[in-house]
């Protein structure tokens, strides 16, 4: 069993992180946001629908794209130096000091305490159909897996193959990898929650929301 | 890597671009030698078409090589290079001529109509489940009426190419499961779910011809024959052989040489009747009795066509390097020569070297390269991205080629000498991150050597 606590504290010991911002794609950079120390909001709303502090612009092609803060924080650096020229895609533009929500706590926490199913190599992964439209619709603890089910495809090297799941009995819990994008061997994909452990997840989520303190 | 070098052949200036996962890739490291840090540029992805254009107006390109991918087949992508404000020269066949020979079926239907044989089958995409079985279950009484033992029906993805989204079925039952299947992975790879319906056809060669057209309707010229039967189980091809045939050398059941001069005729009709205007593939089967059917029209220049440029002459003289050729048609040059100019000379053997393991279904082998030489030989030439003289990780997101190898004889017998030669002498190794040891297809190339062109 866990020691939730000890986690917990671990955590708080280090709870920033640094966030880089790189240009997604090429284009010619215009800064709007260039004093590092200032206060940023990643995107808000149930959906997420209110956009982050806007940072930059990147045009290309005649469209200027906003590239925005995607988590709450602080400007560490300002790469200035990228003003008003074509840059590469990954440019990086921008570092946040990012001071860890709740939700991204409980997430890190639970990373160590769920079963993890770890991708076998570097691919790119989707859930089976089936699984796939479930977890669309209701979200992932929709979903129950057993030993030996066919979960997953893997897309590596324009060629598919169908992995299934190994490990105990239990929902998802955690998704850990989107569609269309490569994950590497060794990463988790998801965390199941067997049926035994089930108190301990609502453990770990109850002492994060009472103990953890969000800072802006 | 050849484009770079063909540029530099014509003393063109160019830029080339790169993803992150391609930085150590040998085209990288080539423009960075031809042409310098300016020459390159990091990219998203090369499948974003913004990318590519923005590149361009960044470095002040005036004409873009969309390379051997999905955009050298893309017509909306070449209209949209031609039709933007700032223009640019596409190197490759105008779009509207992508358009209608890059699509199987429009080309099924053109080739019909000058009566070129074709493939039985759907003659265009099936979206539609019931009418798609319909079809096949059509094909499977078809094929008992002529006596065919296991009559076999294929079901590809519309929009594929390179042998992905092919399948097979052995009776209707079967249909619904894979033409589902088909449809999701058309969906996922190709963003289109058309899937089309043919009969598989046994025992066949694959033939290839080599097709130039310039820019100002002049008679189509063609480069040869290929061969391109030595295949995987994913039907991608592992061995090319230039000429298709060879009659004078191999006994056939069938009049070969007129086998391959009818395809080459059948393909110069075609590429007439379209206004083909750049270099082209047009892609046969030949069933055991010496049927030729068309399969389709490949619009780009095609990663082998340096087997077919190897064995020809231009009068006279060898060196024949076809994407220079594509790019001087391009940018509005005429050849210069007529088909009278071009003869053929001996065999060329193409090797495909790639990491994989032909004893289980040709699986991709991803890991790193450690060493990797070969004994340079005046008969040789060997196109890779790979690094020799340090270590190379394979990038996951493509297919795990390694280098192609062309090699030349003056017959059948000399090249396939030489072929096993190049093999034998082949440093090759490296491992995977479990410490699992290279997997590569040199000994399928090695066996699949001895009966090259016997059919």
């Amino acid at each position: 069993m866990k020691d939730v606590k000890a986690l917990l504290e671990e955590m708080k010991s280090a709870p920033y992180k640094l966030v880089e911002v790189a240009a997604p794609h090429t284009g010619v950079v215009e800064h709007v946001l260039t004093e590092p120390g200032t206060k940023v909001t990643g995107p808000q709303g149930s959906w997420g629908e209110r956009p982050g502090t806007l940072l930059a612009h990147l045009e290309r092609e005649r469209n200027k794209k906003a590239i925005r803060a995607p988590m709450r924080g602080e400007v560490e650096k300002v790469f200035t130096e990228h003003a008003g020229r074509f840059v590469e895609a990954g440019t990086v533009l921008y570092t946040l000091r990012h001071y860890l929500t709740k939700d991204e706590v409980i997430q890190e926490i639970l990373k160590k305490t769920l079963y993890l199913f770890h991708a076998r190599e570097q691919a790119k992964y989707y859930f089976f159909p089936e699984a796939d439209t479930k977890i669309k619709a209701y979200g992932p603890q929709s979903v129950r897996v057993r030993d030996g089910q066919d979960l997953f495809i893997v897309s590596r090297m324009k060629r598919e193959s169908v992995l299934p799941y190994s490990g105990p009995e239990g929902m998802i819990y955690a998704v850990y990898f989107k569609d269309n994008h490569s994950v590497e061997a060794g990463q988790p994909l998801i965390g199941v929650c067997p049926p035994d452990q089930l108190p301990l997840i609502q453990d770990v989520v109850n002492r994060v929301k009472s103990e953890w303190e969000e800072r802006g | 890597m050849r484009i770079v070098q063909a540029c530099v052949k014509l003393g063109l200036d160019f830029v080339c671009v790169h993803t992150a996962a391609d930085a150590h890739s040998g085209h990288v490291r080539l423009a960075r030698e031809q042409g310098g840090p300016g020459s390159l540029y990091r990219i998203s992805s090369y499948q974003d078409a913004n990318e590519l254009l923005a590149v361009a107006d960044d470095a002040g390109a005036t004409a873009l090589h969309p390379g051997y991918g999905f955009f050298a087949e893309d017509f909306r992508f070449a209209r949209r290079v031609t039709e933007r404000t700032r223009a640019l020269t596409w190197i490759g066949p105008s779009w509207r001529v992508i358009r209608d020979l890059g699509d199987k079926i429009n080309t099924k239907r053109l080739a019909r109509g000058l009566g070129v044989p074709t493939v039985p089958g759907s003659d265009r995409p099936l979206y539609d489940e019931p009418e798609a079985e319909e079809i096949a279950a059509n094909l499977f009484s078809f094929q008992r009426e002529q006596d065919v033992a296991r009559p076999v029906v294929l079901l590809k993805a519309s929009a594929g190419g390179g042998g992905m989204g092919i399948e097979e079925i052995h009776d209707i039952d079967s249909f619904r499961m894979t033409y589902r299947r088909i449809r999701n992975y058309a969906k996922r790879q190709f963003g289109d779910e058309g899937v089309l319906v043919e009969q598989r056809i046994f025992d066949f060669n694959h033939l290839e011809v080599q097709i130039l057209c310039d820019r100002h309707g002049g008679e189509p010229l063609h480069f040869g024959t290929r061969n391109c039967s030595v295949q995987s189980t994913g039907r991608q091809k592992r061995i090319e052989v230039a000429p298709g045939f060879v009659p004078a050398e191999l006994r056939y059941s069938f009049d070969a040489a007129a086998v391959l001069e009818a395809v080459k005729d059948h393909s110069l009709a075609i590429a007439r009747e379209a206004g083909y205007d750049s270099v082209g593939t047009w892609e046969w089967i030949v069933t055991p009795r010496g049927e030729p059917f068309l399969m389709e029209v490949n619009t780009r220049i095609q990663v082998e066509n340096g087997v077919s440029a190897v064995i020809s002459r231009i009068g006279g003289k060898g060196g024949v390097d076809l994407i220079a050729e594509q790019i001087r048609c391009a940018l509005g040059e005429r050849p210069g020569y007529t088909q009278k100019d071009i003869t053929f000379e001996g065999v060329g053997i193409e090797y495909r070297l790639i990491a994989e393991d032909p004893d289980n279904k040709f699986t991709p082998w991803a890991g790193r390269i450690d060493s990797f030489s070969w004994e340079s030989a005046p008969w040789l030439s060997v196109h890779t991205q790979v690094p020799t003289d340090e270590p190379y990780q394979i990038p996951t997101d493509f297919d795990p080629n390694l280098a192609l190898a062309i090699i030349w004889g003056k017959d059948l017998a000399e090249a396939k000498a030489r072929g096993l030669e190049f093999l034998d002498k082949l440093v090759l190794g490296g491992t995977d991150s479990t410490g699992v040891e290279l997997k590569s297809n040199v000994e399928f190339l090695r066996h699949k050597t001895e009966n090259l062109l016997v059919f």
